[in-house]
């Protein structure tokens, strides 16, 4: 499945996943965005794999920004932005 | 936190070499920028020459979201990933004006992002204006002008430096790069244009100048911010780059990383 947000004044953000027994599988993360650090990318990707397809956005966006490490940097795109993207996706 | 430093506070180099093949550019940005970063030389200015077709696709965009391979292929463009995030470009040799700034952590301390981006290509938009083009910096990182997008920038942070780079068109053909770049309409929805190709407006229509008149124009005005002194590639600098072009950056598990 695949979701397209282009954030209003920013930038692309893409996701593409799969859902297995309810949650989310195999959820890829891509995009013109701007990440530091760019390990980060994996990160979020991991968790947000695992996530039930039912959670709502501010439960996917919490997910996306806990996982972060604290010196990361989104730079055109935000943990809310992933969320509006997912719920693409999913639709 | 270290005080931000001037741009004077630096005698500058200036790098701007034969043709090169896509995977040394993506190469050279890095270990430049490294080199930067671990002291081992002073800010640097590089023009970049193409010695063939190329599409670049930024450090997170998927590679078959954003290339058509038929259309790669028919045209004999070759596809890297580079170590900055944004979005995907297509340069043919002579057609696009790119450069990259490898410059102190320092230079940027304490801007947000989005004043970096602006103040690292200041003395750039100046360039444009001197050569009659009314142009702007477009947040976030593009640069823009009356009758349309002019260029973008990226930039990635690696240990103590930031990389910057640029590529702006001269004279792209519009009609090629929408075979080879994949620009889906969500992402154009909140330009105000339904088309990719009225999307860049290359420098050559808008002044008749010559590509190497605007360069030469644009590092004079880079001259009256600081020194900058034209410098070749060292031979010790080439081997790394080559090394990483050859085992990390023309590799498909580097340019299929996002697959």
């Amino acid at each position: 499945m695949h979701g397209e947000y282009k954030v209003p004044g920013g930038k692309l953000v893409v996701i593409d996943l799969e859902v297995q027994d309810g949650a989310l599988h195999d959820v890829r993360l891509s995009g013109d965005f701007f990440l530091e650090p760019p390990e980060a990318l994996e990160v979020i990707n991991a968790a947000l794999s695992g996530l039930p397809a039912d959670a709502d956005d501010a439960h996917i966006a919490a997910t996306v920004e806990r996982a972060l490490p604290d010196d990361a940097e989104l730079f055109g795109f935000s943990p809310e932005a992933v969320a509006v993207t997912v719920r693409r996706a999913l639709a | 936190m270290s005080e931000r430093t001037q741009w004077n506070d630096y005698e500058w180099q200036l790098l701007h070499e034969g043709p090169q093949p896509p995977e040394l550019h993506m190469a050279l940005d890095a270990v430049i920028t490294d080199e930067v970063g671990a002291g081992l030389r002073p800010p640097t200015l590089r023009i970049w020459e193409w010695s063939e077709p190329a599409v670049i696709i930024g450090r997170f965009q998927s590679l078959k979201n954003e290339v058509d391979p038929d259309g790669a292929k028919r045209y004999g463009v070759k596809v890297v990933r580079r170590v900055s995030g944004g979005g995907a470009m297509f340069v043919e040799p002579g057609n696009t004006i790119t450069y990259s700034l490898s410059v102190p952590q320092a230079l940027v301390q304490g801007m947000t992002f989005q004043q970096s981006y602006e103040f690292l290509d200041a003395w750039v938009i100046r360039a444009l204006h001197d050569l009659g083009i009314k142009a702007w910096y477009q947040p976030l990182n593009d640069i823009a002008s009356e009758i349309g997008k002019i260029g973008g920038a990226a930039q990635a942070r690696r240990a103590g430096a930031v990389l910057h780079h640029v590529t702006m068109s001269y004279d792209i053909d519009a009609e090629k790069m929408v075979q080879v770049l994949r620009i889906g309409r969500e992402k154009l929805s909140d330009k105000g244009t339904t088309s990719a190709k009225k999307r860049v407006d290359p420098l050559h229509s808008q002044t008749g100048l010559a590509r190497d008149v605007i360069i030469e124009r644009m590092l004079q005005t880079f001259r009256n911010l600081a020194t900058l002194r034209p410098i070749s590639l060292s031979q010790t600098t080439l081997d790394k780059a080559w090394s990483q072009a050859r085992e990390k950056f023309s590799t498909p598990e580097w340019t299929a990383q996002v697959p």
